[in-house]
């Protein structure tokens, strides 16, 4: 379905989905992330890209999976946590990040399907924003498969055609909003359908950054498990989870049971997300860690997002957001590691 | 500004004669304006050596590094290692000697002077360009910086764009070096803990609602701890990856293990790690600002160990990075330390 | 009987004197508040400030360190290294807004029982009306 949305008809629209609950990218000092609206108005599509994806909703950075409390009679009464049941919209969602839940999707299905990822998954409505002007100088979706105006993961993408936006709702959960305030709606003129052709393809142009022959690099890194390369790439990294955390595909975590009092026994189990950069990541308990050093961390991430996730699931784990690259405390950059990698010669 | 061809000519001498195995220096980004990280092997790489307002890390952090790679070396390379610090830089390295961390004759210091300047704020630079990408910034020796975008040039005042520490920078030259680039520039500096002052006449319960925004958008990436020469714990606290574990080590001891933060970036939880951050510093943060800007959620974390600067200059007459022979602020004491508060 | 709030104190008490003291004033069989859970440790200078962060994060409403008055000290100036940084602590626990009630440093030796119930009474009487610590807490 494709329609039409005046600027001004935007926050009526807002208003009558009143029932879900509505993140929306907000601005703290410099600080723009997703939180819950509660005023219409306040939402402003217009932003640079989030510090965190949409991931913080989907698969939030500490989930409680359940309670357990000594009892008399059971031994141990468990009482599991599944997320609020309540229907969300996300609004503003650049395209890159919902592309990258298409991906998280992949490893939470499979033999096992993880119930927490999925009840949060299906019940939120993610609206997307065409990138006019990229968000980041570091973006380089095209690289990786996408696009500025990418539809894969959304509902509904938003083209920002300056007094209004051209909608495109792409499955029925996006119908079913776009149905919900008809006459907010308008029809798209001829003329709208060639303004929104032009203003996508200009926005692929303006991707400035690329990497080139990227096909070839998932064999390439095959070769480069043992080699010195990895040293000497990271030599600059100090090892904090800044790539791995603000990552819209990283999805590894960690199980935690958070114990409130011993005697009688009480607690909590929590998911929280975990990263492969930090030393504790692969201890052993017997006090053996197999990626001993920074250059061992840096091969992990550079290879399960370009090696070993292409062949789990012909996708690179990378939607090419950049955040990684312009958030690195000591630049370390993921588009020059992957041109080294490409020339390295073996 | 000190020009980068004489710190080129004498890492190349240095580099030549084989006085230092490799230097830690900066050069230029692949991804815009801010410099980067270089590590120098040989003569010829030593063209990609830059000094500019960008040149913003605090590179000491990597002779951590360095100790810990020799340390796994079976014939270690003996020669010392050459290092690029500015005035807040060099003080680190005076502490990492003080605490006997590194030896003096493993480093080979080349100390630059900001003399009149210091260096960017990317996020102060970005906001005033309004998200503009900076192609280039120059320092005029007159207190502004020239910024060059595809639009072109602008001139703006170096106060406003300047990181933070260096507005409130005591050490502008280094105070410790083999080799010194630039004059020596006294500053005018009329109240070091200005910024602090703000939070400080905060009421409590304000400045609880402050700390507790501020700290709640921790996502405990540990990039404050991880950029910070300071923080050269073999273990964290929080980290769990020291526990001895034997053949006999039983779940339950292995479950009894002592955890004193949780995972989960609760308020709670956060608290406990940037206490136990600023707490550790006290005394030995010299105010290099890198925790402060490396934070992606910027998290102002300079005031905490800013505060704790303060108190150990008031109370303790107690000054971090000048001497690499006075005791540390927490192994020693004084007769007459105040104790009005102890009942 | 009311409702009244019962503050829960952690004091770490010096094995050498306070802890002494406060078993003096048990076998002296004085009077004081019951709200203080006692941990023995062995010098005021061994107890890390992350024992106290971690004693407000597991839900204390005060914490209190007693050591030995400056000079007799069992391992000779254990104290005063507890002084300074206990100052520090407290410091800290001020800036982020913590009331500074619920935190306290005092010299008990072990011939200073009385001493000790009036340092808990005084702790009990100030932190009262601050209710409970909520903030440093753990949300279980």
């Amino acid at each position: 379905m494709e329609k039409i949305l005046t600027k001004k008809s935007f926050s009526k629209w807002v208003k009558k989905l009143e029932s879900y609950k509505i993140y929306a990218p907000v601005k703290n000092d410099d600080l723009w992330n997703y939180e819950i609206i509660d005023i219409p108005e306040s939402i402003q599509p217009d932003y640079p890209n989030t510090v965190l994806s949409p991931k913080k909703i989907i698969f939030p950075q500490r989930e409680i999976f359940l309670e357990f409390k000594a009892s008399n009679e059971e031994g141990l009464e468990v009482k599991e946590i599944l997320p609020e049941e309540r229907p969300a919209i996300i609004f503003g969602v650049r395209p890159c990040d919902a592309r990258a839940l298409t991906l998280t999707d992949n490893v939470f299905k499979g033999d096992f399907e993880d119930p927490y990822y999925w009840k949060r998954r299906n019940q939120t409505i993610l609206i997307g924003l065409t990138c006019n002007i990229p968000p980041s100088f570091d973006c380089f979706c095209l690289s990786v498969g996408g696009s500025p105006h990418s539809k894969d993961g959304l509902d509904i993408l938003m083209t920002d055609l300056e007094d209004k936006y051209y909608i495109e709702s792409l499955t029925k959960k996006g119908n079913q909003l776009i149905n919900l305030a008809k006459d907010c709606f308008e029809e798209p003129k001829v003329m709208d359908k060639k303004d929104l052709e032009k203003i996508q393809a200009n926005s692929e142009i303006q991707i400035k950054r690329q990497i080139k022959d990227i096909k070839k690099i998932p064999k390439k890194l095959k070769g480069m498990f043992d080699t010195p390369f990895w040293d000497k790439e990271s030599l600059s990294c100090i090892q904090c989870g800044i790539c791995t955390y603000l990552c819209p595909t990283c999805h590894c975590f960690d199980i935690n049971d958070e114990v409130a009092s011993s005697a009688p026994l009480k607690g909590k189990r929590v998911r929280t997300w975990d990263n492969c950069q930090f030393p504790d990541f692969t201890m052993h308990s017997s006090g053996h860690n197999p990626r001993p050093d920074k250059a061992s961390r840096l091969r992990q991430r550079i290879l399960h997002k370009f090696q070993y996730f292409v062949e789990l699931y012909e996708n690179f784990q990378c939607v090419g957001c950049g955040r990684c690259i312009s958030k690195c405390p000591v630049g370390i950059d993921i588009i020059e590691v992957l041109d080294k990698v490409r020339d390295y010669g073996l | 500004m000190v020009k980068v061809e004489d710190i080129k000519k004498e890492a190349k001498r240095i580099l030549k004669e084989g006085k230092v195995k490799y230097i830690i220096g900066y050069k230029k980004s692949t991804n815009g304006l801010m410099s980067v990280p270089a590590f120098i092997e040989s003569p010829e790489d030593v063209e990609n050596l830059i000094w500019d307002p960008t040149c913003v890390y605090n590179l000491t952090r990597f002779l951590v590094d360095e100790k810990r790679r020799k340390a796994r070396e079976k014939n270690p390379d003996e020669r010392p290692v050459g290092i690029v610090v500015k005035g807040c830089d060099s003080r680190a390295i005076i502490v990492l000697l003080q605490e006997k961390f590194i030896n003096r004759e493993n480093i080979y210091v080349l100390g630059i002077s900001c003399e009149t300047t210091g260096v960017l704020d990317e996020k102060k630079l970005l906001k005033k360009l309004n998200g503009k990408k900076a192609e280039k910034v120059e320092y005029d020796e007159k207190d502004n910086f020239i910024i060059t975008t595809l639009d072109g040039k602008s001139k703006v005042p170096a106060d406003e764009i300047l990181a933070e520490r260096c507005l409130e920078c005591r050490a502008n030259f280094p105070v410790i070096n083999d080799i010194l680039f630039g004059e020596k520039v006294d500053r005018k500096l009329d109240n070091r803990f200005k910024s602090l002052e703000k939070i400080e006449s905060l009421s409590k319960e304000k400045r609880w609602g402050f700390w507790k925004e501020q700290l709640d958008k921790c996502i405990r990436c540990y990039a404050c701890r991880s950029v910070c020469p300071m923080c050269y714990c073999d273990e964290c606290v929080v980290d769990t990856i020291n526990f001895a574990v034997t053949a006999d080590t039983t779940a339950e001891e292995k479950a009894q293990r002592i955890k004193w933060v949780e995972k989960s970036p609760t308020t709670s939880e956060n608290f406990v790690y940037h206490f136990v951050r600023a707490i550790h510093l006290a005394g030995r943060c010299i105010d290099c600002g890198e925790c402060e800007r490396v934070c992606p959620m910027d998290i102002p974390l300079r005031f905490l160990n800013k505060k704790m600067e303060k108190e150990a200059k008031e109370l303790f007459d107690y000054d971090a990075g000048f001497d690499p022979d006075q005791p540390s602020l927490v192994s020693c004491f004084k007769d007459e330390d105040p104790e009005d508060f102890i009942r | 009987m009311t409702d009244e709030f019962e503050p829960r104190i952690v004091a770490f008490l010096c094995k050498w004197c306070s802890s002494a003291g406060s078993d003096l004033a048990g076998v002296s069989r004085m009077e004081y508040p019951s709200n203080v859970l006692p941990i023995t440790v062995m010098c005021s200078g061994s107890v890390s400030p992350l024992y106290i962060f971690s004693a407000f994060n597991k839900g204390a409403d005060g914490v209190l360190v007693s050591g030995c008055h400056p000079g007799d000290c069992h391992y000779l100036k254990g104290n005063y290294y507890a002084r300074r940084r206990i100052a520090l602590v407290k410091k800290l626990l001020e800036f982020i807004g913590l009331e500074p009630q619920r935190f306290q440093m005092s010299w008990v030796s072990a011939a200073e029982g009385k001493k000790y119930t009036q340092v808990i009474k005084d702790f009990v009487k100030e932190i009262k009306p601050l209710g409970p610590q909520t903030k440093l807490r753990r949300n279980q």
